[in-house]
């Protein structure tokens, strides 16, 4: 038994690693343009490690007075919006997987909908909107909404609750449990792989949001960071600095991949649906 | 003890609630506060809503400076957006009443925006400014005129914020080699010639059996028009209600096109070119001859080989035919500083140092026309014959067909389904007959949309 | 077959001392004498109003109102400018007439089929990730690299690897002999060659969630099957395909809401739509529509066909997975 588990080990390892090269590959490409040279950015055939290897566009970068804001402001906008709303949004999980509402899962579907409308329909009557009551070049158009939960998280949050039986939650209440303690003590623990796969997810999308920031912020000290990097293009394609928009993109990443790194722990620490005792 | 344990839970459920409210109103009163904050009342603020890259950045800033040291008190706000998703923004920002006092806006969309009362009519401002608007290249000028029927006469809207001539450029070393003279800088060529030459230097040159250098890799879109109307035919009739594609003369010249590729080989490959793909070949100097515009020189002035600009050749209406596009600067109709607005707007288009920057950083031609003709009579840096830029501006120089349209969705029509005619799946008169019925459709609809919105 | 799961499922209730969720109706707390119940429920009926009051309101707010305005501009000539005008259903007249409506939906139905292949893919690799291989960490980011990196850098990437004649893709074929054709210009690679693009960049996500799904899955189902002689693929069918089933049916919902409103990749690596507007998605068109052309109100009008398409396909969905559904809520 442990010989064939090794050979399939061996087997998931080599398809592992082969697949990892073409993962890699958007990365790899964006850390060597951001070693060329402007020029050398459209050369055919296209070059894997720059000729010659330059790090003029990481200088440029750190010099441009919007990179500190774009950043600051980004942080802002992912963790206040990141971390309010994943407990706005557990919360809601929580109700529609295991409490009693009447017209629960329509008022779920309703949610749903709110996703189902294409962006570009709602971007203009919402820009009106927060327009009107001033937000335009500020930060909050950003935050707010995020504030109140996010659906996507509450559907999957709602589908792992699934798994958790009812009579753990029935148990504690029978034990006199009041039901934010319930949801503290015990559901946000049972929950926290999902929580941590999403929260990465979210935070990574806010992040990376690129058309609000667009439309709202008009002064660079309120810029996000993918704006700042998107602003570096030139009227005409051409001219545009390749290598320091790769450079700006490689920095932006760092962040998501950090953030990554320290969540996905929380994935993996397997919580045994048995350890948990009622 | 149960009952009261969950009457507590609910009772620090709605206290959370409570903070959130709290929480929402405090920012909203942040938020109001930072957007008002904007300097005392006596100074005076006009935003400058643009789109470029660092070197546009540094030459208007520098230019701005020295507007605002010449009028005490004023601020400029600069707001600096991302090329691609410009539209959307300035969209976004009409919708919501936040218009900026000067922005950027091409020339195609002025009479759109007069008609919905977004953009001001500046003809008395700029000549209360005591500025001589000949100083500026005739064709950037009118280009932004609009008599509420006609684009190009009548009431200025705007200041060209450049003028971009499409030129085409050859590769001086390539016909050297090959021993062809170069192509005549004041006469261009016919079609016959053009193919002769064409031919000619579409060769195998390190004799491995396979072809390595072409003649040309045109990318349809820009480069059709140029070869169209050169042989006397037009996307649109003057009036601008009638698609004229399906001409014979109209015709001739799209399977003149597209045979290049497909009936002489002297193009790279049958397929339509993306055109990075044969831009990159230019770049190796693998093809003859490619377009050239202002913002070119940049990148071409690495290029190993020496090259110079030309006329397009030339069908049967014996002279070329270039396209010249251009970006504009217009005030808002909404602005509380109309004066100061459009002396800005005065400064970004013709302010001599601001120019000059823009020319040392090879973005584009002066707006200036002495700038230009003084730059131009440099012939010994490459490109020699930089008068060609000039020419098409003051002589040979048509605006994109979409220039007097309400949008660019009858054009576009002719765009997206050209492939089989490129890729010599369908002869050009086929196609044209095919076309013009769809196209009309959408022309009409855009021309019924204008007239709604007088 | 039959015999090893019940062994299975008996063996698993005896060694956890839970009722498993797999094949086995989550009993629902039977609704007590109607004097005590009413108070009761009414508190948690109270609670759950509360707990999900904070959704519903940012709900009504910043989409309700939004997509109200929406609905109205789809009833007028709206340009993005200024001009509004009511002009009733004409929008929607014309649009059931627009041949590039129904090309463009069904390109958008079509990119669906990277959503199977994505989501296979994605489990097998949670599985092959769940295995506690050495540098499992490693492979878990270089895999999830994808997500995060820039959208412009992958569209850049991916547009010069199709490439007709320098590309990456079309040099591989090329060591087997096949001469790959010219991708994002030719009518019928245009498609799937997205769709290649889309299942690679979204694998990392689906394989996240699929990985904490997993890793809820207790360890103790496995070794009873074990125990029960059970070899890897009944082992998968009858412990981790059924426990993960809810997040597939999130992934399905949420990849089949998300794949109706493709627009990014398609804006980015074939920005005119493709040749003949055969890679053009719906949202592309409406964005083309409304934001190029000025025509806002049509635009319009085709989100609200779409969103109700949506719906419709949604709550299907629903239903569907309620009738085989394992765990009742």
């Amino acid at each position: 038994m442990k010989k064939q588990k090794r050979i399939t080990d061996i087997i998931v390892y080599i398809i592992l690693s082969l697949g990892s090269i073409l993962m890699i590959g958007p990365l790899l490409w964006m850390i060597s343009t951001s070693l060329k040279d402007k020029t050398g950015v459209f050369a055919l055939p296209p070059q894997w490690i720059p000729d010659p290897i330059q790090f003029e566009a990481y200088t440029k970068l750190f010099q441009l007075d919007t990179l500190g804001y774009g950043i600051k402001n980004t942080i802002i906008v992912s963790l206040s919006v990141t971390i309010v709303g994943t407990i706005t949004s557990s919360m809601a999980a929580f109700a529609f997987a295991k409490l009693r509402m009447p017209f629960k899962d329509w008022v779920f579907l309703i949610l749903l909908a709110s996703i189902m409308i294409p962006y570009p329909i709602i971007m203009i009557p919402q820009f009106v909107m927060f327009s009107k009551i001033g937000w335009v070049d500020t930060l909050l158009p950003l935050i707010v909404p995020g504030l109140f939960g996010n659906i996507t998280m509450i559907f999957f949050l709602r589908q792992y609750l699934a798994n958790v039986p009812y009579s753990l939650i029935e148990a504690a209440k029978v034990d006199g449990a009041g039901y934010l303690q319930i949801f503290f003590k015990l559901i946000f623990p049972v929950i926290r792989p999902a929580v941590a796969a999403q929260f990465i997810l979210w935070f990574m999308g806010v992040w990376n949001d690129y058309l609000a920031p667009l439309i709202y912020l008009n002064s660079p000290e309120k810029q996000t960071l993918q704006v700042v990097i998107a602003n570096l293009k030139a009227t005409y394609a051409i001219q545009t600095d390749y290598p320091l928009i790769m450079a700006g993109s490689v920095v932006s990443l760092l962040p998501v991949l950090i953030v990554f790194l320290i969540f996905q722990k929380q994935i993996i620490e397997s919580v045994a649906l048995s350890g948990v005792k009622g | 003890m149960a009952v009261q344990k969950i009457i507590g839970g609910v009772l620090i459920m709605k206290k959370l609630n409570l903070l959130l409210a709290i929480l929402l109103v405090s920012s909203m009163f942040l938020g109001a506060c930072s957007s008002k904050s904007s300097g005392n009342s006596d100074e005076k603020e006009i935003t400058f809503m643009f789109r470029g890259g660092e070197d546009e950045k540094t030459a208007y800033t520098a230019a701005i400076k020295k507007f605002e040291e010449q009028h005490e008190g004023v601020k400029v706000k600069i707001i600096n957006t991302d090329a691609d998703q410009y539209s959307t923004k300035l969209s976004a920002a009409v919708s919501g009443g936040n218009v900026p006092d000067v922005f950027y806006l091409d020339s195609g969309s002025i009479a759109n925006y007069v008609d919905n009362g977004i953009i001001r009519d500046i003809t008395e401002d700029v000549e209360k400014a005591d500025f001589d608007l000949n100083s500026l290249w005739q064709f950037g000028v009118d280009i932004y005129r609009y008599d509420g029927e006609t684009a190009g006469k009548g009431a200025l809207y705007g200041l060209p914020k450049d003028v971009g001539p499409f030129a085409l450029g050859y590769n001086k070393d390539m016909f050297e080699k090959a021993g062809i003279p170069a192509p005549d800088k004041d006469k261009a060529y016919t079609w016959d010639e053009f193919l002769k030459v064409s031919q000619e230097l579409t060769q195998d040159t390190d004799g491995d059996g396979e072809v390595d250098q072409w003649a040309s890799g045109f990318n349809a879109t820009w480069s059709l028009q140029s070869f169209a109307y050169s042989n006397g035919a037009s996307f649109l009739n003057e009036a601008g209600d009638k698609v004229t594609v399906d001409t014979p003369e109209f015709a001739k010249s799209l399977q003149f096109f597209s045979d290049l590729s497909n009936k002489y080989n002297t193009t790279p490959n049958s397929s339509q070119s993306e055109t990075l793909d044969t831009y990159q070949r230019w770049m190796n100097g693998e093809l003859a001859f490619f377009p050239v515009g202002p913002w070119d020189m940049s990148a071409y002035a690495k290029l190993d080989f020496e090259y110079d600009l030309m006329p397009w050749p030339s069908g049967d209406a014996g002279k070329s035919v270039a396209y010249v596009g251009s970006l504009g600067l217009v005030v808002s109709e909404m602005t509380q500083n109309p004066d100061l607005a459009t002396e800005l707007a005065i400064y970004l288009s013709a302010d001599e140092e601001a120019q000059q920057t823009l020319l040392d950083a090879q973005v584009q031609i002066p707006n200036l026309v002495d700038m230009a003709e003084e730059w131009a009579s440099d012939t010994e840096s490459v490109p020699n014959n930089k008068q060609e830029f000039l020419d098409i501006v003051q002589d040979y120089g048509v605006p994109y067909p979409t220039f007097a349209t309400y949008n660019s969705q009858w054009l576009d029509e002719f765009w997206t389904n050209i492939t089989p005619v490129v890729q010599g799946k369908k002869t050009a008169e086929e196609y044209l007959k095919e076309i013009q019925p769809k196209m009309q459709k959408l022309l009409d609809e855009a021309n019924e949309q204008a007239k709604m919105s007088k | 077959m039959a015999s090893h799961r019940c062994l299975l499922l008996k063996g698993v209730k005896s060694m956890s001392g839970i009722n498993p969720v797999v094949g086995a109706k989550d009993v629902k707390p039977k609704k007590p004498k109607k004097q005590k119940s009413s108070a009761l429920y009414k508190q948690e009926h109270r609670v759950a109003f509360l707990f999900v009051l904070a959704p519903v309101i940012g709900f009504l707010l910043f989409s309700v109102y939004p997509f109200a305005y929406s609905i109205y501009a789809s009833f007028t000539d709206w340009n993005g400018l200024n001009r509004m005008n009511f002009i009733g259903f004409d929008n929607f007249v014309k649009l059931f007439q627009d041949p590039y409506f129904y090309q463009t939906l069904y390109n958008t139905v079509f990119y669906m089929i990277g959503i199977p292949i994505g989501l296979g893919l994605a489990l097998l690799l949670a599985i092959a990730l769940n295995r506690g291989l050495r540098g499992t960490t490693f492979f878990r980011t270089v895999y999830y690299i994808p997500v995060i990196s820039s959208l412009a850098a992958i569209s850049i990437m991916w547009a010069w690897a199709y490439n007709g004649d320098f590309g990456l893709v079309n040099q591989v074929l090329e060591i087997f002999g096949v001469q790959g054709p010219n991708w994002l210009e030719n009518t019928s690679t245009v498609k799937p060659a997205i769709i290649l693009m889309a299942v690679w960049k979204g694998l990392g996500y689906s394989m996240l969630l699929y990985l904490a799904a997993i890793q809820s899955v207790s360890k103790s189902f496995y070794e009873a099957a074990d125990l029960d002689g059970a070899n890897s693929f009944q082992k998968f069918l009858n412990i981790t395909w059924p426990m993960v089933k809810p997040v597939t049916f999130f992934l399905v919902i949420t990849n089949i809401i998300g794949g109706f409103q493709i627009f990014t990749e398609i804006n980015i690596m074939t920005p005119t739509g493709g040749p003949e507007y055969s890679a053009a998605s719906i949202v592309w068109y409406v964005w083309q529509k409304a934001f190029k052309y000025y025509q806002m109100g049509y635009g319009s009008a085709m989100s609200l066909i779409l969103f109700i398409f949506i719906f419709i396909v949604t709550v299907i969905q629903f239903y569907l997975n309620r009738k085989s559904d394992y765990s009742l809520d």
